[in-house]
């Protein structure tokens, strides 16, 4: 297996199993999965549906713990942090967006970007500032003050995607990203994060088994019933 | 806490039917619960001030052995010296002297047991107003000899009427049998259903006369000018008459007392069933907040809000629904109480059955203005009990599961 070596690795997953207990049957979502996620990665785990790739992007975002195995995020392992701790670690390391926007409806498109930023405190002037920029950057200035209710698809999303950047996280998670979008918002969006990533040098990875996003990333990992079938680098 | 206070006020009016559902039962809560409590208060108020002004007095003073053997012979020594000592304390509103017996009242068709009173009417007036209570006659005031005033079920029951002759038989101090013919001055109607219905006042000079009384002061009655300085008055007469027997109207009539207690039991009673009402209704619409919202908790827990955050929002949206409700809750109760408190409320239709309890036709609900306060206060620490069960909801559910609800 080929991994990305020359840059500091900020996910490293060994020996990760996943096993769901669903009634009677017990169903394994993951196999000894072992990864190396290095800083400014643009990665893209891929595979069919039930192959694992939510379970494992859950698991990396600290949502879940594996069965077994070890999970070090930021050179920490997260299975080990107690819930408050791991509540605490997502929301100053680990930035989410979610294949149903998710965001809160009764904040604006603005209130929206900075409420992270609020929960880790960070000065009002700062946070208004980025918020800004950040909207200006992804062209929803005009509609910062505007509920997501008023917001397309697409716009949502991309106020998902600066909600999850503007707290400056490690790296960011994105679970089927572009699932509800049509073709142009798609390649809006996944201009927009090929673009933080560059600038920003944010970490991203994806869950997707969209082909728009597989062309776009520069690494694809492939799970097959929760094993890692191939782990593909792109130049 | 700014931005859970927006994010919490939002979500108040996100689901404006149900918020307004359950602002408007927190509007009728506090309404119906200070409602309930004038109207309680009315009621004991009407009932123990018809008691004390019609017939007890605030405090009675008697002869040590009087209470225990009502013996016409037990007469205050210096009772009526005592009596106008009293009349110039200031403190004390009106002094009535009185000598009484118990015996017979007879008319020509029937007899009845019951009290007599000899008093002096232009002393009892002040202390129990009987003569703002006569529904046929005067109140001593005609030319009658012998006049004697009765409760009006008294008279029905020895059918007679103004003018009738009763004759009156009691024992006298030597313990024999006297008796006495009275002409029918007035007739009375009380809240009382002992004066109305074996009650007999009649001259002080009369009856100490036909009992062969020199000094014949069997009781003083006292009515305050402030009944709270009743703590004050009562044992500064104990101490400067150790001899007598000097009781407050709670002792007189402990069932008044018994009936404060059970009343204010009752109303607590009453205050718990609306709270708890009250709780439920809070409990069930946070929970279907919490659980419509069940995803949007579970992203919020996953980007970072941790759980006493959550559980803050989820108390904060509930204070707030209380906050919104409370105040025109209390707004509206208090025009009601106002209005009510002016017009009264016209029990007229059931005053008949009313009446043979003691209470007068028309009620006057009363409120103090501190209660407003604990209500308000009993509504907030209400939603907020309502609120715990909901946020613990919120904040024991799993991200992951949550994120992936539909």
């Amino acid at each position: 297996m080929e991994t990305v070596t020359d840059k500091k690795i900020v996910i490293e997953t060994r020996d990760i199993a996943k096993v769901y207990q669903d009634s009677k049957i017990a169903v394994q979502a993951l196999r000894d999965v072992d990864l190396e996620i290095s800083e400014g990665e643009f990665t893209a785990i891929v595979g069919p549906s039930g192959s694992g790739k939510t379970t494992l992007l859950n698991i990396i975002g600290g949502l879940d713990n594996p069965t077994s195995g070890t999970i070090r995020v930021a050179g920490r392992d997260i299975s080990k942090l107690k819930d408050s701790e791991r509540i605490d670690f997502r929301l100053h390391n680990i930035g989410f967006v979610f294949q149903q926007y998710n965001l809160i409806p009764v904040l604006t498109a603005r209130e929206n970007v900075e409420f992270i930023m609020l929960l880790q405190k960070i000065p009002v002037h700062e946070m208004k500032a980025r918020s800004l920029h950040l909207l200006e950057e992804v062209g929803l200035k005009e509609k910062a003050n505007v509920r997501p209710s008023e917001l397309s698809g697409g716009q949502q999303q991309r106020v998902a995607v600066i909600r999850a950047l503007a707290s400056r996280p490690k790296f960011i998670l994105a679970d089927e990203p572009t699932a509800n979008l049509d073709s142009a918002s798609a390649a809006n969006l996944l201009d927009m994060m090929a673009r933080m990533n560059q600038e920003e040098g944010m970490t991203f990875i994806f869950s997707t088994h969209d082909q728009r996003v597989i062309d776009k990333a520069r690494r694809v990992v492939t799970l097959e019933d929760g094993i890692i079938k191939s782990d593909e680098i792109r130049s | 806490m700014k931005m859970l206070a927006t994010i919490a006020w939002r979500n108040v009016w996100r689901s404006r039917g149900r918020s307004l559902v359950v602002i408007g039962s927190i509007v009728v809560g506090i309404w119906a619960l200070i409602f309930m409590l004038g109207f309680m208060n009315g009621f004991m108020i009407s009932y123990i001030n018809g008691a004390i002004r019609n017939e007890i007095s605030h405090i009675q003073i008697h002869e040590a052995n009087f209470k225990e053997d009502p013996n016409i012979g037990f007469v205050m020594p210096g009772g009526m010296d005592l009596a106008e000592s009293l009349a110039s304390d200031p403190r004390i509103q009106a002094v009535s002297p009185r000598s009484v017996t118990g015996g017979m009242i007879s008319s020509p068709r029937k007899s009845s047991g019951g009290r007599i009173f000899g008093i002096i009417p232009d002393r009892e007036r002040l202390v129990t107003q009987h003569d703002s209570l006569i529904t046929e006659g005067s109140y001593f005031k005609s030319d009658l000899k012998n006049p004697i005033v009765i409760g009006k079920e008294l008279a029905n029951t020895l059918k007679v009427k103004l003018n009738s002759k009763v004759v009156l038989t009691f024992q006298d101090r030597e313990n024999n049998l006297v008796a006495g013919a009275f002409r029918v001055a007035g007739m009375l109607e009380t809240t009382s259903p002992q004066i109305n219905k074996a009650s007999a006042y009649i001259l002080m000079e009369d009856l100490t006369r036909i009992a062969g009384l020199k000094d014949g002061v069997h009781e003083i009655a006292l009515l305050l000018e402030n009944p709270e300085s009743e703590t004050v008055v009562l044992p500064e007469l104990r101490s400067a008459h150790p001899d007598l027997l000097i009781e407050s109207w709670r002792e007189i009539a402990p069932e008044l007392e018994l009936f404060l207690s059970m009343t204010d039991s009752f109303l607590w009673v009453l205050i718990g069933i609306i709270m708890i009402a009250l709780i439920f209704g809070i409990i069930n619409t946070m929970l279907m907040a919490v659980l419509e919202r069940y995803r949007e908790l579970g992203m919020l827990m996953a980007i970072g809000m941790n759980k006493w955050r959550i559980f803050m929002m989820i108390v904060i949206e509930t204070i707030f629904l209380s906050l919104v409700g409370g105040p025109i809750g209390i707004l509206i109760a208090l025009i009601t109480m106002y209005w009510l408190g002016l017009q009264g409320i016209d029990l007229s239709a059931y005053s008949e059955g009313l009446r043979e309890f003691g209470y007068s036709s028309i009620l006057y609900p009363y409120i103090e203005n501190s209660t407003y306060a604990y209500v308000a206060t009993g509504v907030i620490i209400t939603a907020l009990l309502g609120a715990l069960y909901p946020a613990y909801k919120a904040v024991q559910l799993n991200p992951t599961e949550a994120l992936h609800t539909v």
